[in-house]
């Protein structure tokens, strides 16, 4: 409901009839803002948005929008939501400025884990974190007496058990949608596997161990998801939950909410969170760290940064996240995390820690270069050793294309 | 008509296809050639990333491209000659599959696995939109008067309804246990999942283009139909000619202008088939070209895009179509020609 | 008009030619009908496994929107009146109280009008009678079927839609004015011409016609960005950011779709007989004035027909609005694809559904007002190959 509630008052803004109640001051000057259009951007910019002379477009093609229009002068938009993977290309082009005057001028409330350092600068402020934790069926596996899986291999036993007492269509959900969510399951699974992506000379070490390990883990999990796993992404793994379809998926945090909401799911207040499962005993939760947090802008006046900034803090103060707890995890003082945060905040702070998604050109390159070879290996049509080498392949051509090998 | 009027009266149209169709063309035919890149060094940086409590600094060696003096990339071009196009052809797996025999090895290579997918979705689907728009064509025409109106217009709905809404709406009526996928699941009483394996969703993507185009044809046809002489028509009654015979040798040579037509434009959108893909969600099946260049073109999430690669394999699929092209208009050159002189 | 003996067709033939046109009725419509439903339930029931579910509502009835039966006999009962009056009454006033030179004006306002009177009605006044009669009535009172209009309200008043709506039709429009007046000209140029020079540009446009838009949609997109600091020099400091701008996106969305209409109009202009011009030019007409006074009058079937063409494209068009537009000038086709990204939900998607049932609606109209013309226009030989 409270969604519909954030809803409203942003039409309510956006037609300028609004009483800029919630808002501590009046923005004076004109700022838009470029986003990717989750829960949690909704919330932000319809907190910002209380202040007036604000636009926010949340996009989902940002990613191929935000690097030219921050690079255009001037920029297009002022305020900018990135993650640690878009970061990259607006470090890369100087197209963001760095922060610490400003942070220093009205940034009272940030706490000091918030602040995005690039060599000792401020390039960013985050405000959540995102990452993948297991979230199961907790009535069917007391039913079936099984404890909550911690590694790979527990989810695999628990699955069999599930299976054999067919209470779900599946046990397994998976993202696997071949492109950038399958790409991002080998992500989590190959460092959980204690693999490194690159080598000093920016080559590609997935062709490895780890790499055939990661791979196996996954082939495996395929026996137990729906067969159309190729196709589903997070929305559709989330419905098979709320329909009761599946009984365990590895996904992501952000979703963790919609399991009780009670006008899509069938499941309220029978799934539970617990922290991604280990790919190895004694190693780190299989999966990468996100944050999602704003830039602003390097190529407008002072004035305007300034105001940006300003109203970007006041997006990202504690009225905001006590109207919108449960969209997210957030870092921003005033969230109180319930229940279904447990399993992110269990991931993020195992022992050891799982590593943060890395930012950087290569990993860019790498990633595309994965979601386009890994559908191949999973239709059975190459075996894992030949995936791999493809996957180097694809990998060479795309970085020498891009001058990072020569 | 003299040169100047014909030029004023195509000027504008002329002017705004160089602007917004040439110009690009003409650039992305140079960039097939060239590699433009960053130029980029090596530095240490320190990294400093939020976890739910504390931070995380790290210190590692980033490429980096380096900044110039007016704050933007330096970048720098150079000639490649054909390399992109070898880049993307393979032809060097191509040849040693080949050699082995191996069919499943060319398909592991994208550009032949898509133009694979290209050639027997246009191909196939062709005869598909031409024999079932006419006969819906002949159906209709063949209807009481009073029901034609509200057949035509719900037989033009797949043909207005808007692409991505459409192939959706199919999308979700067999994805899954969508409604028609378990009313299959009832009547042979096994497990289908319509979109784990190729060919049946290369199968759905066929009915999707046909479903979706048949009307197009439908409304040309019938409207060819309705010019059909029906002097000819008695005349080949009165010859004795079967009701096959007529369709065969007065109906089919009076419409096939339109047949033709409809191969042409059918040719054209097929070849550059894009919307399916996304909309079915066939990457890991079967892609297409125009997907391809897409794809080379889609900046990842640290901003690269396969620029070079994304030209030649546009350019590629250009050739392709002009060669396609070549039999249906060899026609309209003899047309031309013939009214012309 | 009789058919002659020899032409009549025998029950076979007949009854399979009709089973055939009511199997493909069915498939053309099915799955507009089905997401139209699917855009009236509950997320929980809309995407529910059992056919019968989706139609019926259960989750739908259970939170509290239901129709009886005496609310559905009443509603078909004035969507039968409605719909039979929009076919008898309605051209008759329309050509009753409209002047014949402004009879397109006259039919917009028209309908306009008939549809804001049938909201009024079939929304605003139908729902308070019934609500007590249904109270009144008992068992036949009682809710049977699960339908909501929630989705709609929340995508029109809540998701604002309307804006897209507006930004849609001036995108539309701006297309089919300019499409239309550059391609008449152009089409009539070719036809007229039979010189090599005007058989090389068409084939010129078809190979334009075949390139893949994504390829060009991304050569646009730097420049539009930086149009401003690319026109400096030239425009100096008033130079526009075509980025977001509607009229950018209509030049760009006319010339990728010139191709087509000047390969239909052309052909429609070869079967106007060249005699009718030349026969003014004797009279000592220019070229442009036989366009004007000879070729305009007759011209209208084709050019409705391939405006409707170009009615299409603009609206329909996905890959050129959702990279060249911002969120304020955006119109509804990529807006509802925004609604399928990467983090949405399932009331998300069902709402995407309800704006995707929206926008098919003026596609409905408009498809028939202009049937008859469509296949008039056709037949005049807007197509000849």
């Amino acid at each position: 409901m409270f969604l519909k509630r954030i809803a409203l008052a942003g039409a309510v803004s956006l037609m300028g009839s609004a009483a800029f109640a919630a808002c501590s001051y009046e923005n004076e000057v004109p700022l838009k803002s470029l986003s990717a259009g989750f829960e949690a951007w909704k919330a932000v910019t319809d907190a910002m948005g209380e202040c007036g002379n604000f636009q926010a477009e949340l996009d989902q093609e940002f990613r191929t929008k935000q690097p030219a229009a921050f690079e255009a002068n001037p920029s297009l938009y002022q305020i900018g939501g990135v993650s640690n993977g878009t970061i990259t290309p607006l470090l890369n082009a100087g197209t963001i400025r760095p922060l610490d005057d400003l942070v220093a001028k009205y940034g009272q409330n940030l706490s000091p884990n918030q602040l995005i350092r690039i060599n000792g600068e401020i390039m960013a402020v985050a405000m959540m974190v995102n990452t993948q934790h297991l979230m199961y069926r907790s009535d069917i596996l007391a039913d079936l007496g099984i404890e909550t899986p911690t590694t790979w291999d527990e989810v695999f036993a628990a699955a069999d058990k599930i299976q054999e007492a067919g209470v779900v269509d599946y046990p397994l959900g998976a993202t696997m949608k071949s492109g950038w969510n399958l790409a991002q399951e080998f992500v989590n699974m190959y460092p959980g596997h204690g693999g490194k992506f690159f080598n000093d000379d920016n080559t590609t070490a997935v062709n490895s161990d780890a790499g055939l390990a990661a791979l196996a883990t996954m082939k495996k999990a395929m026996a137990y998801t729906d067969p159309e796993v190729l196709v589903s992404d997070s929305t559709y793994v989330q419905q098979q939950f709320q329909q009761g379809k599946i009984a365990m998926a590895n996904l992501w945090a952000s979703r963790a909410g919609a399991m009780n909401d009670e006008a899509e799911s069938q499941v309220v207040g029978k799934v539970a969170m617990s922290a991604a499962p280990r790919a190895v005993a004694d190693g780190a939760p299989a999966t990468t760290l996100w944050w999602d947090g704003i830039v602003i802008a390097k190529n407008i006046t002072d004035e305007e940064a300034d105001a940006a900034f300003r109203l970007a803090m006041e997006g990202l103060d504690k009225e905001m996240v006590e109207s919108a707890n449960d969209a997210a995890i957030w870092l921003v003082n005033g969230y109180s995390p319930t229940d279904i945060a447990k399993g992110a905040i269990e991931t993020a702070t195992a022992n050891p820690a799982p590593p943060a998604y890395p930012s950087t050109t290569q990993m860019g390159l790498l990633h595309t270069a994965l979601g386009n070879v890994l559908p191949s290996f999973l239709t059975g049509e190459q075996d894992a050793a030949a995936t791999l080498a493809a996957i180097e392949e694809a990998y060479t051509t795309s970085a020498k294309e891009a001058g990072v090998l020569k | 008509m003299k040169f100047k009027t014909f030029a004023a009266f195509v000027g504008p149209s002329v002017f705004m296809m160089i602007l917004f169709i040439a110009a690009p063309l003409i650039s992305v035919f140079i960039q097939s050639f060239q590699v433009t890149q960053p130029i980029l060094q090596q530095v240490e940086v320190e990294t400093c990333t939020p976890g739910f409590l504390t931070q995380t600094c790290t210190t590692e060696i980033k490429t980096v491209p380096i900044l110039g003096e007016d704050g933007k990339t330096m970048t720098q071009t150079s000639w490649v000659g054909l390399q992109s196009y070898k880049n993307v052809l393979q032809m060097d797996k191509v040849w040693a599959a080949i050699g082995n025999g191996s069919w499943n090895e060319i398909m592991q290579i994208d550009f032949w696995k898509a133009l694979r997918f290209t050639l027997s979705f246009t191909l196939l689907t062709l005869p598909l939109v031409v024999g079932v728009g006419l006969a819906i064509a002949l159906a209709v025409n063949n209807a009481a008067r009073a029901i034609r109106g509200p057949i035509i217009f719900i037989s033009l709905l797949p043909f207005i309804i808007t692409p991505v809404i459409g192939s959706l709406s199919i999308y979700w009526l067999f994805v899954g246990d969508g409604i028609l996928t378990a009313m299959m699941e009832r009547w042979t009483g096994t497990n289908i999942s319509m979109f784990a394996q190729a060919w049946t969703i290369e199968l759905l993507m066929y009915f999707y283009r046909v479903w979706h185009v048949a009307p197009f044809a439908f409304v040309i046809f019938y409207a060819g139909l309705q010019t059909v002489n029906m002097d000819t028509l008695e005349s080949a009654v009165i010859d004795g000619a079967s009701r096959w015979e007529r369709l065969r040798h007065v109906i089919v040579p009076h419409l096939m202008p339109l047949i033709i037509f409809i191969a042409l434009i059918h040719l054209m959108d097929c070849y550059r088939v894009f919307e399916e893909i996304v909309g079915f969600r066939s990457q890991a099946h079967v892609i297409s070209l125009q997907w391809l260049t897409y794809d080379f073109m889609t900046p990842d999430d640290a901003g690269n895009r396969a620029i070079s690669r994304a030209s030649a394999s546009a350019m590629l699929t250009m050739i392709g179509i002009v060669f396609l092209l070549i039999l249906p208009l060899r026609r309209t050159w003899r047309d031309h020609k013939g009214s012309a002189h | 008009m009789s058919t002659p003996k020899a032409m009549q067709q025998s029950f076979a033939l007949r009854f399979s030619s009709g089973a055939f046109l009511a199997f493909w009725c069915l498939l053309a419509a099915f799955p507009i009908f089905w997401i139209a439903v699917m855009s009236f339930k509950s997320p929980v029931d809309a995407f529910a496994d059992s056919p019968w579910d989706v139609i019926t509502g259960p989750a739908t009835r259970a939170a509290g929107h239901g129709l009886s039966v005496i609310d559905i006999i009443a509603g078909l009962a004035v969507l039968y009146f409605a719909i039979r009056w929009a076919f008898t009454r309605l051209p008759g006033l329309v050509q009753q109280y409209c002047p014949p030179s402004l009879i397109v004006l006259g039919w917009v306002f028209g309908a306009v009008l008939y549809a804001v009177a049938f909201v009024l009605i079939f929304f605003g006044l139908l729902p308070l009678v019934l609500g007590a009669l249904n109270s009144l009535l008992g068992p036949l009172g009682t809710p049977v079927l699960g339908l909501t209009t929630e989705h709609y309200v929340s995508v029109w008043a809540e998701n604002e839609f309307y804006r897209n709506f507006l930004n849609s039709m001036l995108v539309t429009a701006g297309v089919v004015t300019i499409s239309l007046t550059v391609g008449t000209l152009a089409g009539y140029g070719l036809a007229r011409s039979g010189s090599d020079l005007a058989f090389w540009l068409l084939i010129l446009a078809l190979v334009f016609r075949a390139l893949p838009h994504s390829v060009l949609v991304a050569g646009y997109l730097p420049v539009f960005i930086n149009s401003s600091e690319i026109l400096r020099p030239i425009l100096g400091d008033g130079a526009p950011t075509l980025y977001g701008q509607p009229w950018a996106v209509i030049a760009a969305l006319v010339a990728i779709n010139q191709p087509f209409t000047i390969w239909m109009l052309r052909s429609f202009f070869q079967n106007i007989p060249a005699e009718l011009d030349e026969a003014a030019r004797v009279d000592g007409c220019s070229h442009f004035q036989a366009f004007r006074r000879v070729i305009m009058p007759v011209m209208w079937p084709g050019v409705i027909t391939t405006g409707l063409f170009s009615f299409l494209l603009g609206y329909n068009d996905f890959l050129v609005t959702s990279l060249l537009l911002d969120a304020q000038n955006q119109t509804m086709v990529p807006a509802i694809a925004g609604y399928f990204n990467r983090e949405t939900t399932t009331t998300d998607q069902v709402e995407a559904v309800a704006a995707a049932v929206s926008i098919t609606a003026p596609l409905f109209l408009l498809v028939m007002v202009f049937q008859r013309q469509i296949v008039s226009g056709l037949t005049a030989g807007a197509v000849k190959g």
